[in-house]
């Protein structure tokens, strides 16, 4: 018998099978819903506004839903789709093919993430075609405010979503890292969610470490920003204004750094789910 | 016996530990087997004697505690072993949104299988496992025997030379097992192995050549069917031409050495082999 090499053919077919399960699942739905409410609704919100122009403050609040809701539905789809096939014993069938586990979890990521891109498109597409209709109705009642109005830039809208689209790629790797050890779906959940907030405290860990003698704290600090990705560099919400060259830049430097961290979770994952009893 | 086997396990051993004071149990203990090519090999045993244990570590899908296994000569381990093997796991579930087509098609298709030949092959399994009318229906829809035979359809999509069938029979009504019967005689007149694990000994009795028995993790008993049980059928025969067919036997040489049921032969068989008591011993 000759050997069997690593198919991307099979990592696809996995990846279709788990987004058709992954679409089908409610919490998606409702997600998805949630998440668009607000986008719609954010106009509504204004109260809340502290002296933003209102069509930034609709994108911050859109994006604001995006984060929320996207983060929930990468930690929960991603722990529920691994767990579903190893207690429903679907991976006994299929990883008795000639299927490397490797391809099993890159397609699971897959399948994950073809339902976090789907999810990332509507939202931002959603969140552009409700700030283009304010600017419009904004421009006809207030020509006074078109320079202002006029500053939102469509690309740096998109270049925002595909921020979190990336950021919601390394959180579905670490998930499945933690899935691949986990005995338990709700364990991978909270400990996705845990790592979750340990990712968005990078701004804390360096101010902790300028700040103390302790030694100790200055480890743990170098450690927690050397180990996990920081999620507070995938708001590019700043440059929301507009993109520019800058901007354009910044979008590439995250595409090389979301892609290294996903790699060596992933390759993580994959190590630790060869080592996995089913 | 010369050649490859299809399955060679040599000293095969299994703990499973749990429990934060991490006990141990000894799910398959020293298992040392050889399945030839070309068998039907019945793999028997109590509940929990360790049947589907040594089947996933044939499989790879569990690590041995100690001890190896070869498919056809290739280590477990290895990913290309599992080229030409199919494998209907116990109690079997499957992707609930698919329908059954997809679903064989998607396992054929990680198989290596596409194109004209993947349509083939599905439509010939699907109808050889009687499923043609519900094909088109989600699996999330189907009774437990449904499962069963869909189950048996993707274990055996790519042609492969060695089935392994982890209950095949359960939850199936008597026409299926019929079915299933005749499709597992077919699969061994193309020169398949198959290895059966099954409870019900008269299935065992009617298709295996060889037969392991378990208990406990350990090989019990490992013997031929085909010798002593070929007279089987015989016994179905009414009263007045046992007398017959006993005249004519002798005028020929031969001897009729029981008239007892069949069926309750393997039992008696089988029974003074398993203790009554289920506990698995700490190794
Ligand atoms: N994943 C596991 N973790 C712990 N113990 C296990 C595990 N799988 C099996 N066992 C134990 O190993 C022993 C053998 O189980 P196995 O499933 O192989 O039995 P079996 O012969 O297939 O039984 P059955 O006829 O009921 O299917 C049992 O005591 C079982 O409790
Ligand atoms: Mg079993």
């Amino acid at each position: 018998m000759t050997a069997v090499p690593f198919s991307l053919r099979r990592v696809w077919l996995i990846a279709c099978v788990t987004a058709l399960e992954a679409a089908r699942q409610r919490v998606f739905h409702l997600v998805l819903v949630l998440a668009m409410g607000l986008v719609l609704g954010a106009h509504a919100f204004r109260e809340f506004n502290f002296g933003a122009s209102e069509l930034k403050f609709m994108a911050d609040f859109g994006f604001g839903a995006l984060t929320v809701f996207g983060s929930v539905l990468t930690i929960v789809a991603t722990a529920q789709l691994f767990f579903g096939e190893l207690e429903h014993r679907t991976a006994l069938t299929l990883l008795a093919k000639p299927v490397w586990r490797a391809e099993f979890i890159l397609g699971k990521i897959g399948g994950v993430m073809a339902v976090v891109t789907v999810f990332c498109a509507l939202v931002t597409l959603l969140l552009l075609g409700t700030l283009y209709f304010r600017q419009q109705t904004l421009l006809a009642e207030h020509p006074e405010l078109s320079e202002s109005a006029r500053a939102l830039d469509p690309m740096a809208i998109i270049a925002v979503g595909v921020a979190h689209w990336l950021k919601f790629g390394v959180l579905a790797a670490l998930t499945l890292l933690i899935a691949s050890f986990a005995r338990t779906s709700l364990y991978a959940v909270i400990v996705g969610f845990v790592m979750l907030l340990i990712c968005h405290l990078h701004p804390l860990a360096r101010l902790a470490s300028a700040r103390t003698d302790s030694w100790l704290l200055r480890g743990v600090a170098g450690m927690v920003s050397l180990i996990f990705p920081d999620f507070q560099l995938f708001d590019l919400s700043a440059s929301i204004d507009s993109v520019g060259a800058a901007g354009a830049a910044s979008l590439i430097r995250l595409v090389a750094y979301a892609g290294l961290y996903f790699s060596v979770l992933g390759s993580l994952a994959v190590y630790s789910f060869n080592r996995r009893e089913l | 016996m010369n050649g490859v086997a299809a399955i060679e396990a040599r000293g095969l051993t299994k703990d499973f530990s749990f429990g934060l004071r991490g006990v141990n149990i000894r799910a398959v203990d020293q298992l040392s087997l050889r399945i030839e090519v070309g068998q039907i090999f019945g793999l028997l045993g109590p509940n929990g004697s360790g049947k589907s244990t040594t089947i996933k570590m044939a499989l790879g899908l569990l690590e041995s505690t100690q001890g190896s296994c070869r498919i056809f000569g290739v280590p477990s381990c290895e990913v290309r072993a599992r080229c030409q093997v199919g494998y209907l796991p116990e109690s079997p579930h499957f992707h609930r949104f698919l329908s059954g087509r997809e679903l064989v098609a998607f396992y054929g298709r990680l198989c290596g299988l596409r194109g004209e030949e993947l349509r083939r092959r599905v439509d010939e399994v699907i109808a050889g496992v009687g499923l043609e009318a519900a094909a088109g229906r989600r699996v999330g829809t189907y009774s437990r025997g449904m499962l069963q035979r869909i189950g048996v359809a993707q274990a055996i999509v790519h042609d492969p030379r060695l089935v392994i069938l982890d209950e095949p029979m359960a939850g199936i009504d008597p026409v299926g097992v019929a079915e299933i019967t005749a499709l597992i005689q077919q699969l061994k007149a193309r020169g398949k192995t198959i290895v059966l694990v099954a409870h019900e000994l008269t299935q065992v009795e009617a298709l295996c050549d060889r037969i392991a028995i378990l208990d406990r993790g350990r090989l019990v008993v490992e013997r031929d069917l085909g010798a002593e049980f070929t007279a089987l059928e015989v016994s179905q025969l009414s009263a007045e031409h046992v007398a017959e067919l006993q005249a004519w036997l002798e005028a020929r040489g031969g001897v009729l050495t029981t008239r007892r049921v069949v069926r309750s032969r393997l039992e008696e068989f089988f029974s003074p082999r398993i203790p009554a008591t289920r506990e698995t011993p700490s190794p």
